[in-house]
C-alpha cells in the first residue's frame, strides 16, 4: 500500500505528522512523543530534518520556534556489556550530566498573546498532577481553571518516568490510593478516548539482604490485610516468573500480579484534552515569575505572559515546587533528586513483570513497544534540579542489569535521559492548605511515584476543593506535619 | 545489481536462513546479500512493509537482521565471516511472504494507536494483547556474550572527530602549527566524502594522507561526550580485530567534523527496497565495487546529484532519470518536478512524478537513488552545550558556529558539513580554517 514515510524506523508517515500538527502538537518534542518518530534504532538521524521541515512549511511554525528534540546519548546503539566495562568512582558523588540545559528565561515557543486575566483556580504545573486535577475539577463543574507549564506537556517527570504502577506500598494510605489509581487507569481509555496501554504483568521485588527481606514480608502482610494479593515467593518461585533471572544472593521475592506498567504520555494528553473541552485553559511554555499576596491570600499569579487574578492557586510543579513556593515566600522541605533511566532496542515480549531489586534501587520492565526501560538510584546523588545524563549511570545500571539477566549483555541501549524525584523528608507527599496562606494548595512531594498516584489523588483533591468537605488526607499530609513532627514514613521507595 | 570486480577477494559462504550465499571476507554482510540478489532484508515495525538497505551507514533501520544469534544488527556494518548466520526478523512465516503485511493493506491511511479501539470493551483488551505480541523487533540474544575488553584511556591536546574532508584539512592545519592531533574515524579508512561519494569536480583533490604526528584511530565512532565527576570525557566505540571496546578520551579541545546524515525525502513508497541514499550508492560503487543499478533514477538536489550521474555513467550504468526536486535546474538532462511516487513491492521498478508542466510521467528503473545535502550531525555539539537552530534555507538543524569553527562552548569547535552542508571544496576550506583558528586559540 502506498505510504510516504518520514520515519521509516517507526513507520511514521507524513500523514501521521500532519495529523499531529493538526491536533495542536506544534513543537518537535511533542510531535516525537505523539507520533513516535525518532524513537527507533536511528534515533532521528534520518527523519528529524524532514519532520522539522513539515512543521515549518506546513504547520507554519516560524524557524525560531522549530527546535530539535534533545539528542540523547549514546549516538549509536551500544551493548550493555560494553557499557558495563566503564570504571565508576563510587566514592565520588555524581556530578554534571549532558546535555546541559540551554533555555533560560522565556521559552522561544512562548505564545505571544497574554494569559487570561482571571481564573478561579490557577494550577501551577502541567504534569499529571495538575492536569488530572484540572480534569477532575472540570468534571465537578469547576471549569474556570488555568493550568500553567513552563514547557511542553511531557517535559517534566510525568514524561520521563518508567511507567510503573503498583499497589505494593508501606502505608495503608498509599496502598489505597494506588489501588484506586489503577482502577481509574483501567477506565481511562473509555472516558478519555485515548489508549494508555496498561499491562498488569505484576511487580516482582527481589530482596538481597535479610533486612529488606523482613521489610518485604511485613509489607506483604499489610497488603494482604488491605485486599492486595501480594505473595512472598522463594527465589525459585520468582525465577518461574522470569526464567532468565539470576537469583544469586536473593533471599526472597514479593510479587503482586495486579501491579503493572502504563505508557505515561497519553495520560497527560487525555486529561488535558478532556479538561480543555470543558473550558479549562492549558497554557504551555509559560513561566510563573511571582505571586501577588495581600494579607494571608494569594491574589494573582504573575507570569512572563502577564498576571492572572485568582481565588485559589494549586502548586503541582513536582521537583520545581520548592522553587515556585519560594516565590510566594513559602519554604517547602522537598528536595529534587535526579534519577536516570534508559531504554534499549525493542525486543519481542519476554519479560512480564517489572523487576526491582529493592536493595540497590535497580528496576526494569519491558514496555508495550518491547524496549527494556529501567533505572537505578544512586545513593550519592546530591539534591539538585539536574536532568543531565551520565556515563556513570550507564555503567552502574548495565552491570546491575546484566548481573540479574546475563543474556541482556548483548542488548543495545538506544537512549538515556533523567528526571527528578520530588523528595520529602518522610517520603510522603505534601497536600492541602498552606499554613498562613490557605488559598495556596500544595500538591507535591511524591518521591518518584506521583505519576501512579495522580489519578486517585486528583480525584480526592477536586472533590475536597469543590464540595468543601473534610478529608483526612489533606490533614495527614499537610505541610504542618514537619512542624508538629507527625511524619508519615513510606519505606517502599525504589532507588 | 552487479559486482564490478567479479574476480577478486577470498570467497566465503554465509548462511542466510539456510541458504548458502557467496560472500567476501570482511565486506559488510548487506553487500554480500545485495550482490546475491536478495531484496527484502527486514519487515518494518508496524506495517510489516518490505525493507532493504537504504543508508549503508547505520543511520536507518532498514537492514537490521539477527546475526549469529544477536538481534537488530546493522547488516550494513557487520563484516562477513565464514559461516556467519543471518536471519530476518519481525515476519511470519517468512520475510518474503509475511502475513502481517496485511496490516499495511488494512490501514491504508495509517494506524492511530492512540485512538484505535480506545475504551471499546473487550476489543481494547484483545488489541493490547495483540499489540504486545506484534511489538518489538528481534528476540533476546541466544547466549551470554563473552565479557568485552576493558576500556582504553587516551589523553590528547586536540581530538578531531571525523576523518572526512574537513577533519583531514583541520588535522593538517593543526599539525602544521605544531599541534599533534588524535583523529577518530568511524569508517575503515580516512577521507569520508572524498572516498565514499561521487567526485563533484573533474580531477578533484582527493588526498587523504595525514601528517605523521597525528594519531589516527579508524573504526572508532564517538558515542557521546560526557561531563561529570570525572571531567569531560569523549566516549568512543572501537571495532578492532580483537573485538569491540570503549575508548575514553580526555582532551583540551575537540573539533567535530562529523558530516551529516542521509535524510529522508518524503515521497510515496520512499521506503521500499531498491531506494538508496546517494551516499549508500556511491559507497557501494567506490569502496565495495558493487553497482546498485544499471538503470537508476536519481532524485533530490544538491552537489551530489550531477556527481552521481557522472559516477554511474562512468561505471557503465545509464541513469534513466535525473530529477531535481527543487526545480529550475538548467543542467542538460536534468528534469524538475514533484511529487514523486516509487513503484514496486519487494524491489523498486518504476518512479513517477509530476513535471513542472503538470504532466504525470513514469519511468522504469531498477533503483531509486535519493540525494539531499546531508543533515548536519548536530547531536554531539548539542550534547557539549552548543546551541542548535533550524535553518530554513537548508531545511535542517545546524549547530550555531562562527565562520572559523568557534562555538559558544570554549573547548568545542565544529567544521565542514557538520556545520553547514556544501561542496567537498567548501568542507576542506572550512576544516582548514577551523584547524588554523583552533591552533591560534591554543597558543
Amino acid at each position: 500500500m502506498s505510504k510516504t514515510l518520514l520515519c521509516p524506523c517507526e513507520d511514521v508517515t507524513l500523514e501521521d505528522v500532519q495529523h499531529a500538527i493538526a491536533k495542536g502538537y506544534r513543537d518537535v518534542e511533542s510531535i516525537k512523543r505523539y507520533t513516535g518518530f525518532g524513537t527507533g534504532l536511528c534515533q532521528g538521524k534520518s527523519c528529524l530534518a524532514a519532520v522539522a521541515r513539515t512543521l515549518h512549511t506546513e504547520g507554519g511554525v516560524a524557524a525560531g520556534g522549530v527546535l530539535p528534540f534533545t539528542p540523547r546519548p549514546p549516538l549509536h546503539p551500544v551493548e550493555l556489556s560494553l557499557l558495563g566495562t566503564v570504571p565508576v568512582a563510587e566514592q565520588l558523588a555524581p556530578k554534571g550530566g549532558v546535555p546541559p540545559a540551554l533555555h533560560t528565561g522565556s521559552h522561544s515557543l512562548r505564545p505571544p498573546e497574554p494569559v487570561p486575566e482571571r481564573a478561579q483556580v490557577v494550577i501551577v504545573g502541567g504534569g499529571i498532577m495538575g492536569l488530572a486535577l484540572a480534569h477532575n475539577l472540570a468534571k465537578l463543574g469547576q471549569t474556570d481553571v488555568v493550568v500553567l507549564d513552563r514547557g511542553y506537556l511531557c517535559a517534566g517527570a510525568s514524561g520521563r518516568n518508567g511507567g510503573g504502577v503498583r499497589m505494593q506500598w508501606g502505608t495503608a494510605t498509599n496502598i489505597e490510593l494506588a489501588r484506586r489509581s489503577i482502577d481509574l487507569m483501567k477506565q481511562f481509555a473509555g472516558e478519555m478516548g485515548i489508549n494508555v496501554w496498561l499491562r498488569q504483568g505484576g511487580y516482582l521485588f527481589l530482596a538481597k539482604s535479610d533486612k529488606v527481606a523482613d521489610q518485604l514480608r511485613k509489607t506483604a502482610e499489610l497488603h494482604n490485610r488491605h485486599g492486595v494479593n501480594t505473595q512472598v515467593l522463594s527465589p525459585g518461585e520468582g525465577r518461574d516468573l522470569v526464567k532468565d533471572l539470576t537469583m544469586e544472593g536473593v533471599v526472597l521475592c514479593a510479587y503482586n500480579p495486579d501491579d503493572g506498567v502504563i505508557f505515561p504520555w497519553p495520560f497527560l494528553w487525555g486529561y488535558a484534552q478532556t479538561a480543555q473541552k470543558r473550558g479549562v485553559r492549558v497554557e504551555t511554555f509559560t513561566n510563573v515569575t511571582g505571586f501577588e499576596i495581600s494579607g494571608d491570600r494569594v491574589r494573582a499569579v504573575q507570569t512572563d505572559r502577564g498576571r492572572i487574578g485568582c481565588d485559589t492557586v494549586v502548586l503541582a510543579a513536582g521537583a520545581w515546587s520548592p522553587e515556585v513556593a519560594r516565590l510566594a515566600g513559602v519554604q517547602l522541605p522537598n528536595e529534587p533528586h535526579r534519577h536516570e533511566i534508559l531504554s534499549t532496542e525493542p525486543l519481542k515480549p519476554f519479560l512480564n513483570p517489572l523487576v526491582s531489586v529493592l536493595d540497590s534501587g535497580l528496576y526494569f520492565s519491558q514496555s508495550m513497544r518491547g524496549e527494556i526501560v529501567g533505572g537505578m538510584g544512586d545513593p550519592r546523588e546530591p539534591a539538585a534540579l539536574n536532568q543531565g545524563s551520565t556515563l556513570r549511570f550507564l555503567a552502574r545500571f548495565a552491570r546491575a542489569l546484566t548481573e540479574q539477566i546475563p543474556r541482556l549483555g548483548g542488548v543495545k541501549v538506544l537512549r538515556q535521559w533523567a528526571g527528578c524525584y520530588d523528595v520529602t523528608p518522610d517520603n510522603s507527599p505534601i497536600l492541602g492548605r498552606t499554613p498562613d496562606l490557605p488559598n495556596l494548595l500544595q500538591m507535591s512531594g511524591f518521591v518518584g511515584h506521583g505519576f501512579m498516584m495522580a489519578p486517585a489523588v486528583a480525584e480526592r483533591t477536586a472533590a475536597w476543593m469543590v464540595k468543601d468537605t473534610r478529608d483526612e488526607l489533606f490533614e495527614r499530609f499537610n505541610l504542618q506535619r514537619f512542624v508538629t513532627g507527625k511524619l508519615e514514613r513510606e519505606t517502599m521507595i525504589i532507588g | 545489481m552487479r559486482r564490478l570486480d567479479p574476480g577478486t577477494g577470498p570467497d566465503v559462504t554465509i548462511d542466510f536462513e539456510g541458504k548458502a550465499i557467496p560472500a567476501r571476507l570482511g565486506e559488510p554482510a548487506a553487500c554480500s546479500l545485495l550482490a546475491a540478489g536478495e531484496s527484502v532484508f527486514s519487515r518494518s515495525i508496524k506495517y510489516h512493509r518490505p525493507r532493504g538497505p537504504f543508508c549503508m551507514a547505520a543511520s536507518c533501520s532498514q537492514c537490521l537482521m539477527r546475526i549469529d544469534g544477536l538481534p537488530n544488527q546493522f547488516s550494513c556494518q557487520t563484516p562477513v565471516q565464514d559461516g556467519m548466520r543471518l536471519e530476518r526478523q519481525n515476519a511470519f512465516p517468512t520475510a518474503r511472504v509475511d502475513v502481517f503485511a496485511s496490516i499495511d493493506w488494512l490501514f491504508p491511511r495509517g494506524l492511530d494507536h492512540h485512538s484505535m479501539f480506545a475504551g471499546v470493551p473487550v476489543a481494547d483488551k484483545v488489541m493490547a494483547v495483540v499489540a504486545r505480541q506484534l511489538a518489538g523487533l528481534g528476540l533476546l540474544p541466544d547466549k551470554v556474550e563473552p565479557a568485552p575488553r576493558p576500556p582504553e584511556r587516551l589523553d590528547a591536546q586536540v581530538t578531531v572527530v571525523g576523518g572526512g574532508a574537513a577533519g583531514l584539512a583541520a588535522t593538517r592545519a593543526l599539525s602544521a602549527a605544531g599541534i599533534p592531533v588524535l583523529l577518530l574515524e568511524g569508517e575503515d579508512r580516512l577521507g569520508g566524502r572524498l572516498v565514499l561519494e561521487a567526485p563533484e569536480e573533474h580531477g578533484e583533490a582527493r588526498a587523504t594522507t595525514v601528517p605523521t604526528d597525528a594519531k589516527v584511530r579508524l573504526q572508532t565512532s564517538v558515542l557521546g561526550l560526557y561531563d561529570d565527576e570525572l571531567g569531560r570525557v569523549l566516549v568512543a566505540l572501537e571495532h578492532g580485530a580483537e573485538g569491540p571496546r570503549l575508548v575514553l578520551i580526555k582532551s583540551k579541545a575537540m573539533l567535530f567534523t562529523l558530516g551529516g546524515h542521509a535524510g529522508v525525502l518524503p515521497f510515496e513508497n520512499n521506503d521500499i527496497p531498491g531506494v538508496f541514499s546517494g551516499r549508500a550508492a556511491s559507497d557501494l560503487v567506490l569502496r565495495r565495487r558493487l553497482l546498485v543499478a544499471d538503470a537508476p533514477a536519481l532524485v533530490g538536489y544538491g552537489s551530489q546529484l550531477a556527481a552521481l550521474q557522472r559516477m554511474f555513467e562512468q561505471e557503465g550504468a545509464r541513469p534513466v532519470l535525473v530529477l531535481d526536486v527543487r526545480a529550475g535546474s538548467g543542467a542538460s538532462g536534468v528534469v524538475a518536478g514533484q511529487p514523486l511516487r516509487a513503484h514496486g513491492r519487494t524491489w523498486v521498478h518504476g518512479l513517477s512524478f509530476r513535471t513542472s508542466e503538470g504532466r504525470v510521467q513514469r519511468v522504469d528503473c531498477d533503483s531509486v537513488v535519493v540525494t539531499l545535502p546531508p543533515a548536519p550531525a548536530f547531536e554531539l555539539p548539542r550534547q557539549a552545550g552548543v546551541k542548535v537552530a533550524f535553518q530554513p534555507a537548508l531545511e535542517t538543524f545546524a549547530p550555531v558556529v562562527e565562520a572559523d569553527g568557534r562555538t559558544a562552548v570554549h573547548d568545542i569547535w565544529v567544521a565542514g558539513d557538520g556545520h553547514q552542508p556544501g561542496t567537498a571544496r567548501e568542507a576542506i576550506d572550512s576544516g582548514r580554517r577551523a584547524g588554523e583558528a583552533l591552533a591560534r586559540a591554543l597558543r
